[in-house]
């Protein structure tokens, strides 16, 4: 069963995005597809057909009051012929036959489109798929980035990446994993997969200050984030989710410097920060807070929304950060928790502090990570300890950072003389 | 659709002082599990297995057959048992496969049965 075929250039995944048509098939997708999948119960057919009625879209310029309604009713008839091909070539079972008749009644305009999105996003994050290719499957099926970007936001080749694409499509498929939206009671662990497939697109996203590999990236896991947060409105973690996201894109204008290097948080312009974010994250915690269910989520959010205070107050109110982080660890243990809690330690109490509960945490699996040098260069420069600085430094630009990152250590360096 | 779920269990767990007794309650647990699948009308079928030290395998090398005394794989964890069920979609089969007893270490697969 070769239904899905590779097609490494000349097809057409995503329409540019940069002009106003394309942003308005870009923001169909999702909810279309869904809908798509939903009815047809097979996401490559659901993908193709949509594929093909945005290129149709496109081609002859269709002027549509309703864009996502053209993209639907056109898609449904696209997929209603590659269905009826794909039966009369291979006198196949009874249940496509049964949902080509089934479709024939239900194509007519206008019409509207059920919201299927929540469904669709716990096919492509069910637990039973692999987290790092979770996330893919959401990016191709969902926001229908194409395989090469996915590829190389994951350092992975485009052709290893299809085919990881495509195992996790055969898989679901194959083992049966329901086109029904489970059960209430099954949400919990169900959600659990879909916010930490969107907390590791999140960290790819915003890994890289500048934003080289993935610009593009950064938009799509706001758009699913924003989708969640809006789809479960009475589950605080994925509204805290979503304002963790929206803050991050608050900081994009203020994160690289006109030279390409990273301008580190505590030094960002933060008239350059966006209003309309910080206050939609805000909006998005307090209506988690109503539920008096606090979690990891809401705590980083909560942490971020402490930094975005200052471009009103002024300045950060890091013993309220170093609280936050305090109660994140009771949640969260982990190296790199730890790691930023004595940074705002540091802050709060002064460097010789932060620097104390640096030392005190297991070495061996901070070692390879760049924060936890920087940080203590940072420690270093305050103590006045200059040579122990630059020997952090140094480890960290030894760690292959991305080239924001790495003009910023070395602005440190040169400043150390 | 139809799914096998395959126990995968650390045998050391049922060695040892108390090894009757733990070996009696799983499989009184086993029996109260299938008597629930067969009331969902889930039960196909399943058996348990005689211990790994009693396994033959023959094993290939470019179509050529050789016998070998021991399971297929040197793990800590050896097939022990398998249930066939009948189950609408895969949470619904990971729902049974989560009921079966594993006290100590080991691992439930679930895989769907090739069906044409």
């Amino acid at each position: 069963m070769a239904r899905s075929r590779f097609v490494p250039f000349g097809r057409i995944d995503l329409p540019d995005t940069r002009s106003s048509i394309g942003a308005e098939i870009a923001g169909a997708r999702p909810r279309v597809t869904a809908a798509l999948v939903a009815q047809l119960r097979d996401i490559d057919l659901a993908e193709d057909a949509f594929a093909e009625a945005a290129a149709t879209f496109l081609e002859k310029g269709v002027s549509a009051d309703n864009v996502p309604a053209w993209l639907f009713t056109a898609a449904k008839r696209k997929a209603l012929d590659a269905v009826r091909k794909r039966t009369a070539q291979a006198k196949q079972a009874a249940g496509s036959a049964a949902m080509v008749s089934e479709m024939s009644n239900v194509i007519q305009l206008p019409e509207a489109i059920p919201d299927e999105r929540l469904r669709l996003i716990f096919i492509c994050c069910h637990p039973a798929i692999a987290l790092e290719v979770r996330t893919a499957l959401a990016l191709k099926v969902i926001c229908g980035l194409p395989v090469l970007e996915i590829a190389r936001v994951f350092v992975s080749s485009e052709p290893a990446m299809f085919q990881r694409i495509t195992r996790a499509k055969a898989k679901i498929r194959k083992a049966g994993i329901a086109f029904e939206l489970p059960p209430r009671k099954a949400w919990a662990e169900r959600l659990n997969a879909v916010l930490l497939t969107l907390e590791l697109a999140y960290t790819v996203a915003y890994q890289d200050a500048a934003a080289e590999r993935d610009g593009e990236l950064a938009g799509e896991v706001s758009r699913l984030a924003n989708m969640v947060a809006e789809l479960l409105p009475q589950e605080p973690e994925a509204l805290g989710l979503g304002a963790l996201v929206a803050l991050a894109r608050s900081r994009e204008p203020a994160r690289v410097d006109e030279a390409g290097a990273m301008i580190p948080l505590s030094q960002q312009d933060c008239s350059l920060w966006d209003g309309a974010q910080i206050e939609y994250a805000r909006g998005l915690l307090d209506q988690a807070s109503e539920y008096a269910r606090t979690g990891p989520y809401q705590v980083m959010a909560a942490i971020q929304l402490c930094h975005a205070r200052r471009g009103v107050d002024g300045k950060t109110d890091w013993a309220a950060v170093l609280k936050l982080y305090d109660a994140l660890m009771m949640m969260r243990p982990g190296a790199v928790v730890a790691l930023n809690r004595a940074v705002a330690l540091s802050n709060a109490e002064g460097a010789a502090a932060g620097l104390a509960a640096l030392e005190e945490l297991p070495k061996d699996k901070l070692r390879s990570l760049r924060p936890y040098h920087a940080a203590r260069a940072d420690m270093m420069i305050r103590l006045g300890r200059d040579e122990e600085a630059r020997i952090s430094l140094n480890a960290a630009l030894s760690l292959d950072p991305p080239s924001a990152e790495r003009r910023y250590l070395e602005q440190r360096l040169v400043k150390l003389g | 659709m139809q799914y096998m779920l395959m126990i995968a269990e650390d045998e050391s767990y049922y060695q040892g002082d108390d090894a009757e007794k733990r070996m009696e309650e799983t499989m009184g647990k086993h029996m109260a599990l299938i008597e629930e699948m067969e009331k969902a009308g889930a039960y196909v079928g399943g058996h348990r297995l005689q211990d790994a030290d009693t396994a033959t395998t023959i094993k290939y090398t470019s179509g050529e057959g050789v016998l070998h005394d021991g399971p297929f794989a040197e793990t800590h964890e050896e097939l022990g048992g398998y249930y066939i069920i009948e189950a609408a979609d895969l949470d619904r089969a990971i729902e049974w496969a989560r009921k079966i007893p594993v006290p100590g270490n080991g691992a439930v697969e679930v895989r769907p049965v090739w069906q044409d």
